[in-house]
């Protein structure tokens, strides 16, 4: 009994040794971190010299509408680009599943290719192809769907829609091969009961279809909202430092140029970062809760 | 079943949908490669004809910029990565899984909890620690806080779930040791997992830019995503030299991507499961 | 127990060879007589510090230069560099004087005094050495001049049916410019200038060709003045009437100008290097005197931008060298140091302010590369001396990227008045300033 014991207590040693370089390096890059940020959101910097002021940098981001609109862009944009490409890459999955019989996954490959690139080179592709005198507007002029080259960097609006077009580009091949998993992962009996009790194929897709999806599109939608939420390299590269204007400036961007670019203001930084962390933390939350909820009913 | 019908209009419309997402998808990919072979203005204009100006652009991409080395900086961090990061995520998650223990499970759960902290949060405290620590402008502070992943540890828990316990214990009766039987039985049944996680790492980390963005000063040190960023900040800007080296950034991804398509599929998608 | 250590020791290893090796890839290079240079442009400053390496380089054989394009992530680098006491940090770096005052003010120790290391400073023009004095220390190496004119295609011009030398060498008014701009735009289509639209520099141009300000003596924000306001109405009106090609970012302003998309530009001399780097420009520019605007009082033909200064960091490992290299080449009046200007000012349009190399011949020879052998050189000199001077402060960028924001979106319709606009700048700049 008692060599039961020490037998039990070697193997719980065997699994904190185990755990214990991933434990080790958390705590390094991610608690220290997390833990002297404490410390720096209570400071305001200026080259190397720091001093204390308490919610100062609190008080002065209520005022900062720069901010305010950085972090509206972050929910402009998930507003917009989310459904966008969560409706379009559902349908691509829904066709790609019940629409073709043939080269499914020649198509599948060809969709999801966008997901190989880094945001930096999409950042990349997307400013060369949208300049004024660039690619895209000249076939636009051609084909005589506008008069007058579309201002996709230049002008506020435009500029916010091409950050939506670039990311829905990139992101919408990605998600489509998760709902395709999600879509082959559901019995096809279920469908062929449905068709001998006569429902009709669009009845199918929303009583069916779109119930059983419901968990993995919530996924989609987490995971994409914590992204946006962190929007970086697109306004960045895409839109040049946020412009025109400020007009794609996201939280994340604001931040770094706080931080890194155009002065070192750590403490102001570390606040706004802690607003971002806040707001990430209640999207998620809220998302859990609808995935539990999900769960519990079925 | 219905959807036998021959050519029906909704399947016909089906492939025209699918079809223009496929151009959509593969263009700019298409017109990248072109456009290395094209003069600045011809790219900027869209033509679609290759011209006959790959090897000036190649010239002007390697003169002005170092080409191989910044590749080489790339590949060295992100093999490093994946290395490492098997490695400590691999026995992580092992440990985790197959050791249970309430006392852990707390541990994992406060993992799991930082999940939801956003990249820019942690970059400044992180900034000023490997300021402190004097390691900023090297591979070592970008390597170094990416081998812990709790993506990856959750990812790799979730499969080694699947590894029956019983093999486990059957070696123990055997008088097989913790370590050998983690390196000797269990790893090598959980090949495809661990070539997932590689590629999910190795692609993470080859496209990463913000944080090399805050810690790479020299140009030595550059990495492929912080040379192409700094080519469009440039003062004179070289579309057809910045086509060849966009080309080169996505060819490794895309060269794992079509030989190794299941398991990149199965690494992105993670824990979806 | 045995196994127990066995474990623990292979965990250990682990961890060791994750740090070791990790580690090891930092390390750093062997020490050479090295000195490492920031920079910007290759077609100018790049190019500049190259021939002054040349000029270095055969006095002393044996001392490596490296000279870095950093494109416009310089001031970020070296801000990250200097809060990591000097990691990664070059030993010279290349700043604009606009910028500079912030980095003597934030990081007071990071530069070495070059007074005291016994420069002359009597022998550089006087309005460069301001922005890099702090109390009795001076820090930088005053470099170029930024002389402005507006640059013209002369092709275009004449193909919209007028004469280039009816405006040759002329101090027009920017009345007289939008007449011409409305011209050539009927008739060949370009906008008469390529403009950045996210981008202060034209604005100042013209704002300190009329002798204003954007700062109070005592730092503050002065935005309320009628040079100010005159100035943005102008830029209205060219937005309005259609003669302004607008991009974003520098470099797509560049690829705008050497991509005919316009007629011209308004900017410095140093763009001469950019304009060569193009051959099919040859012949077609010439650059008249900045414009004015009428009706104020205190204005000149005559404006500057730009201008840059070399600084030595303290952090630097070469530091003599470094000092050295600065100057002897770049300080001190030898023949051979007078020619290396001389070179710059043809090849780049990098026209030094260090007085005795203004003698040199290429300040007065005629050059091939221009509109009928413009003497540019000559001309933006001449200019040069009618500059209203700029005060600029440690919070010149942000008012910069205020003022073009507020400016941009004044054009484009989203404020409705100037005085809306100058509202919203102010209140950007104290957003961001936190001041």
């Amino acid at each position: 009994m008692k060599k039961k014991a020490t037998y039990q207590r070697y193997l719980n040693q065997f699994g904190w040794m185990c755990v214990a370089p991933s434990i080790v390096l958390f705590c390094l890059f991610m608690l220290y971190p997390i833990l002297s940020s404490l410390y720096y959101v209570t400071r305001r910097w200026k080259g190397m010299t720091n001093t204390f002021i308490g919610l100062g940098n609190f008080i002065r981001m209520g005022q900062d509408k720069v901010f305010q609109a950085a972090l509206g862009n972050n929910f402009l944009f998930m507003l917009f680009q989310i459904p966008l490409m969560v409706f379009l890459a559902l349908l691509l999955a829904v066709l790609l599943n019940q629409g073709i019989r043939r080269f499914k996954g020649p198509f599948r490959l060809a969709i999801f290719l966008p997901a190989v690139t880094s945001l930096v080179v999409v950042s990349v592709l997307f400013r060369v192809l949208l300049q004024e005198n660039g690619m895209l507007n000249n076939v636009l002029i051609k084909a005589r769907l506008i008069a007058e080259p579309i201002g996709w960097l230049n002008d506020a609006f435009w500029a916010k829609v091409t950050i939506v077009l670039a990311m829905t580009w990139r992101w919408t091949g990605y998600n489509m091969v998760f709902f395709l998993v999600g879509l082959q992962s559901i019995d096809p009996e279920i469908y062929e009961a449905a068709e001998v009790d006569g429902a009709s194929k669009a009845r199918q897709f929303f009583r069916i279809t779109i119930p059983l999806l419901v968990p993995v599109i919530l996924f989609s939608v987490v995971t994409s909202t914590s992204g946006t939420m962190q929007l970086f390299d697109e306004p960045n590269i895409l839109t040049w430092q946020g412009g025109p204007a400020n007009a794609t400036m996201t939280a994340a961007l604001y931040i770094y140029r706080q931080a890194f670019f155009v002065n070192a203001d750590f403490g102001y930084a570390t606040a706004m970062s802690y607003v971002v962390v806040l707001i990430s933390g209640i999207f998620a939350f809220i998302q859990m809760r609808l995935l539990g909820e999900n769960r519990k009913a079925k | 079943m219905s959807m036998v019908r021959n050519w029906s209009a909704g399947r016909v419309l089906a492939l025209v949908v699918l079809l223009a997402a496929t151009v959509i998808s593969v263009f700019p990919f298409v017109w990248m490669v072109v456009g290395s072979t094209l003069n600045p203005n011809d790219v900027l204009r869209g033509n679609l004809m290759p011209g006959a100006e790959f090897a000036s652009n190649w010239a002007k991409a390697t003169k002005s910029y170092n080409l191989p080395l910044f590749f080489w900086n790339s590949l060295k961090i992100a093999i490093l990565t994946v290395v490492f990061g098997l490695l400590v995520n691999g026995f992580a998650a092992y440990g985790f899984e197959k050791y249970p223990s309430k006392a852990r499970d707390r541990v994992f759960n406060v993992l799991l909890l930082t999940l939801i902290i956003p990249q820019i949060a942690l970059v400044i405290p992180m900034f000023r620690m490997f300021a402190f620590m004097r390691l900023l402008d090297s591979h070592a502070a970008i390597v170094l806080p990416s081998i812990m992943s709790v993506f990856i540890i959750f990812f790799m828990r979730q499969n080694f779930k699947m590894f029956p316990t019983e093999i486990i214990e059957a070696a123990r009766a055997d008088g097989a040791g913790e370590l050998a039987i983690f390196l000797r039985i269990v790893t090598p049944s959980m090949q495809a997992t661990y070539v997932s996680s590689a590629i999910y790492i190795f692609i993470n980390q080859w496209n990463s830019y913000l944080w090399p963005l805050i810690t790479i000063l020299s140009d030595a040190k550059k990495t492929m995503p912080i040379a192409i960023s700094s080519m469009m900040n440039a003062y004179t800007i070289e579309y057809g030299a910045i086509m060849v080296i966009v080309c080169i950034s996505v060819l490794p991804v895309l060269i794992l991507f079509l030989a190794l398509q299941r398991q990149f599929v199965a690494g992105l998608l993670g824990s979806v499961k | 127990m045995k196994k127990r250590l066995s474990v623990a020791i292979a965990m250990a290893l682990t961890l060791a060879l994750v740090l070791g090796a990790v580690a090891s890839c930092g390390s750093g290079p062997k020490m050479t007589d090295k000195v490492t240079v920031w920079c910007w442009d290759p077609n100018f400053n790049v190019y500049a510090m190259k021939q002054a390496a040349a000029v270095y380089n055969k006095a002393n054989p044996g001392v490596t230069i490296e000279i870095v394009d950093m494109a416009q992530d310089i001031e970020a680098k070296i801000i990250s560099g200097l809060q990591a006491n000097g990691a990664g940090l070059p030993d010279v770096a290349l700043f604009q004087d606009f910028r500079i005052e912030q980095f003597l003010t934030d990081y007071p120790n990071a530069f070495v005094d070059l007074k005291a290391e016994g420069v002359d400073y009597s022998q550089f023009a006087a309005y460069k050495v301001g922005p890099m004095t702090v109390g009795d220390k001076v820090y930088g190496i005053p470099f170029d001049t930024g002389s402005t004119g507006l640059w013209l295609r002369t092709d275009y011009i004449q193909a919209a049916g007028l004469n280039p030398d009816a405006y040759m060498g002329k101090n027009l008014t920017w009345s007289e410019v939008i007449e011409l701009g409305e011209q050539v735009k009927a008739k060949t289509g370009k906008p008469l200038l390529a403009y950045q639209s996210d981008n202060f520099d034209m604005l100042r141009i013209v704002v300190q060709s009329t002798g204003g300000q954007f700062f109070k003596e005592d730092g503050s924000l002065n935005l309320r003045s009628d040079a100010f306001r005159k100035s943005l109405a102008l830029f209205k009106e060219l937005n309005d009437k259609g003669l302004l090609y607008q991009v974003v970012g520098w470099s797509d302003w560049i690829n705008a100008i050497n991509s005919d998309t316009s007629a011209g530009f308004l900017n410095a001399i140093w763009m001469v290097g950019s304009v060569k780097s193009r051959p099919e420009n040859a012949g077609k520019y010439m650059v008249v005197p900045t414009p004015l605007i009428e009706g104020v009082a205190g204005a000149a033909n005559a404006s500057n931008n730009g201008g840059s200064s070399w600084y030595v960091f303290s952090s630097s490992k070469n530091k003599a060298r470094a000092v050295d290299l600065l100057k002897s080449v770049w300080a001190t009046a030898t023949p051979e140091n007078l020619e290396f200007y001389n070179t710059i000012l043809k090849d780049a349009g990098a026209m030094g302010t260090f007085l005795p190399s203004q003698s040199g011949s290429n300040y007065t020879a005629n050059d091939s590369f221009f509109y009928k052998g413009q003497a540019l050189s000559r001309d933006f000199a001449s200019w040069m001396a009618n500059v209203p001077t700029l005060k600029y402060t440690p919070h010149y960028v942000p008012m910069r990227d205020a003022v073009a924001h507020a400016t941009l979106n004044y054009f484009q319709g989203k404020i409705a008045t100037i005085d809306d606009a100058i509202a919203a700048a102010e209140a950007e700049y104290k957003q961001v300033t936190g001041n």
